[in-house]
């Protein structure tokens, strides 16, 4: 598999504070690698050094198989970029704003016309060509953002949180985009602290905390790192503690937790652990509300791992 | 690419309201204000001819200054004459004055002395005519007039006109205009600069060499700060009526030089600070506003007490080239000193784009 980006042992300081160190992974062409951490992780800082805005202190970074320089034109013409905060000019409308953009990359302003016209399609802003950012909701103003990063056709693509204070149909049209441009054959490289579009989106992930790796794989794969296997909630009331012993003594329980009217069981391995737990609330006349089962989340993982949650 | 920055770099800057304000709307406002302000001071100065005497001595006679301003304010030819002015012997002068046939007498030795008989508005102007004859000689000495007198050429002829406050207002506010250009340039080089945040992030990223993106950015820049000084001139000729005489190209060339000055500094402002939009706009308004307070905008006065006592400030003042060379436009028939005002900008002006190519220059930052 070709990699698009190959980082090897990049560390960035500041004075004292190691923001980024000794970080080494590859993008393979066509996927969506995610990066994934908490602020303050080193994900943008990462990201900042790839496209070389940032000094870093050591290390070495290579796109589509050139080293990474300010003036490699060649390179950056084939890379977009969607910042977190929104990059676009007041005072031209939605149209020119990706004119200019895209006119950064293509001379031709025929071909300029053609992708404009399919970025907009793309983001869904067919109806606000003649607005300007201050007309535009907030989750519309995101979308002119991500068009305006990727229009000139990129085939690399970093989008860093670009969801980040979005609504929920907005967040949706982004992600359909997204996958969209994998569909078309870019490589992206998706940076966020929302577990749950790393889960919908990633072909990769690669966990960030303190600057560096603490875990890589597919969901799957970071998945099988936590020790947990299923977690089950059940709503019911009035448990008294010599149940809650009883289920703490089950096969394959980690834990058992009851509070609020809500018990919860991690599991640590097993496959038949709902039924054993139902058949047991049957046999002992518990009544319930709701029982529910769920798989580990990347969340748990990270949880697992670092001791917080991703949006600490 | 270049082309395609700058007809978009023209396009946010004509779009940008506040931008537009300072650049286009300020300068006319206040150039209505100074001639409403001013005109009707000077039309009701209906003063009667004040009696004086100059004391004719050897002092007098070496002074071309005074006896040529003198002249001119007590010309019969002149209707806007101040004085009738006899010149006398300093026994005579003192013994009109005890008479009461004048209202007081000049009298040159090593310093102007102006003697009168008791407080009252015609002394007082009398005053205030030699105090500022003085001041006038003084700027021209500190800006080498009087080598240039020396050397033969003549005192530009005055004696059918004089520089009015109005005109003294409208060219510091021709100065104050050229400098305010600098927000323009500040505005348009931040939009390129990724520490000032995403566009500059976004456009960093970019195929485009930084200096193609700069430049255009500059030019555009200073293409709309020469279309709002054209509109400035075109109002204030036109509408307000104001007469810049028969020298008006060389106002205008002066004013583009001034405009560049501005520009540049702005764009030196924007490249050394790392702070935001309404900082670096506050530090170029400083600035601008210093320059003109001491280059005499308040006053003809500051511009002489710096001239006379710390020169080398309104050597660096651009504001005060600016004002200077309008000045010498109108105190010289030789246009030595008004060039070397042109040049004294445009070296200014070459200062500054070196200290932003040396901060513009770099390609990576420590941080963002």
């Amino acid at each position: 598999m070709k990699n698009v980006i190959e980082v090897k042992n990049l560390t960035k300081e500041y004075k004292q504070l190691r923001a980024v160190d000794d970080l080494s992974f590859e993008v393979h062409e066509g996927e969506i690698l995610g990066l994934l951490g908490p602020n303050g992780s080193g994900k943008s800082t990462t990201i900042n050094c790839i496209l070389s805005l940032l000094d870093f202190s050591r290390g070495s970074i290579r796109i589509l198989g050139s080293e990474m320089q300010p003036d490699a034109y060649g390179i950056k013409k084939e890379i977009g970029v969607v910042f977190q905060d929104v990059a676009v000019f007041e005072e031209l409308n939605v149209y020119d704003n990706m004119d200019y953009f895209c006119g950064l990359y293509i001379k031709d302003k025929a071909t300029r016309r053609k992708y404009i016209e399919e970025a907009i399609r793309l983001a869904g802003l067919e109806d606000f060509k003649r607005f300007f950012p201050k007309q535009l909701s907030g989750g519309l103003l995101r979308r002119l953002n991500i068009a305006c990063g990727i229009a000139h056709k990129p085939k690399l693509i970093f989008l860093d949180e670009p969801t980040v204070a979005v609504d929920p149909q907005s967040r949706n049209n982004i992600l359909d985009g997204i996958k969209a441009l994998r569909d078309q054959g870019a490589t992206i490289v998706y940076t966020t602290h929302y577990m749950e579009e790393v889960e919908i989106l990633c072909d990769r992930v690669i966990i960030l905390d303190k600057g560096r790796i603490i875990a890589s794989g597919t969901n799957d794969e970071l998945k099988q790192l936590a020790r947990i296997e299923e977690k089950v909630s059940v709503e019911t009331q009035r448990l008294s503690g010599k149940y809650i012993e009883e289920i703490k003594a089950f096969p394959n329980v980690e834990s058992v937790d009851y509070s609020n009217g809500l018990l919860l069981i991690i599991y640590k391995k097993g496959k038949n652990n709902l039924t054993e737990l139902m058949d047991y609330l049957k046999k002992e006349d518990i009544p319930y509300n709701r029982i529910y089962s769920e798989r580990p989340t990347l969340n748990d993982v990270f949880l697992e791992l670092t001791g917080k949650e991703l949006r600490d | 690419m270049f082309i395609h920055n700058f007809k978009y770099t023209l396009r946010i800057l004509f779009k940008n309201k506040a931008l537009i304000f300072w650049t286009f709307a300020f300068p006319i406002i206040l150039g209505t204000f100074f001639s409403m302000a001013f005109s009707d001071i000077e039309k009701n100065e209906t003063l009667d001819i004040i009696e004086i005497a100059v004391v004719d001595n050897e002092a007098f006679q070496n002074n071309i200054i005074f006896k040529e301003a003198f002249k001119a304010l007590s010309d019969k030819e002149n209707e806007e004459r101040l004085f009738h002015t006899r010149y006398v012997k300093e026994e005579e002068a003192k013994e009109l004055l005890e008479q009461g046939q004048i209202a007081g007498y000049l009298l040159l030795e090593d310093t102007p002395k102006v003697v009168v008989a008791e407080s009252g508005i015609d002394g007082t102007i009398l005053k205030q005519a030699a105090e500022e004859i003085l001041q006038s000689g003084e700027i021209m000495k500190n800006t080498g007039g009087f080598g240039i007198l020396e050397g033969g050429a003549s005192i530009a002829d005055i004696s059918d006109s004089h520089l009015s406050y109005t005109m003294i207002e409208f060219y510091t506010l021709i100065a104050m205009t050229c400098l305010y250009g600098g927000i323009l340039g500040m505005y348009a080089i931040n939009q390129n600069l990724p520490d000032m945040g995403s566009k500059g992030k976004r456009v960093a990223v970019s195929p485009v060499a930084k200096g193609k993106l700069v430049f255009g950015s500059i030019l555009a820049s200073y293409v709309v700060q020469l279309i709002g000084m054209a509109l400035l001139f075109a109002y204030t000729v036109f509408v307000l009526k104001v007469d810049y005489g028969d020298r008006l190209l060389l106002i205008i060339l002066l004013a583009m030089a001034g405009c560049l000055a501005g520009l540049t500094l702005g764009v030196a402002v924007a490249a050394v600070f790392k702070a935001d939009d309404n900082l670096k706009t506050g530090i170029i308004i400083s600035v601008t506003m210093l320059g003109c307070f001491l280059s005499g905008m308040m006053g003809i006065t500051m511009k002489y007490i710096i001239d006379k006592n710390v020169p080398l400030i309104n050597k660096l003042n651009p504001a005060s080239m600016i004002t200077d060379g309008f000045y010498s436009l109108y105190y010289y028939d030789t246009l030595e000193r008004f060039y070397f005002d042109i040049a004294s900008l445009l070296i200014f002006a070459f200062i500054m784009t070196g200290i932003s190519m040396l901060r513009l220059r770099r390609q990576k930052y420590d941080s963002i």
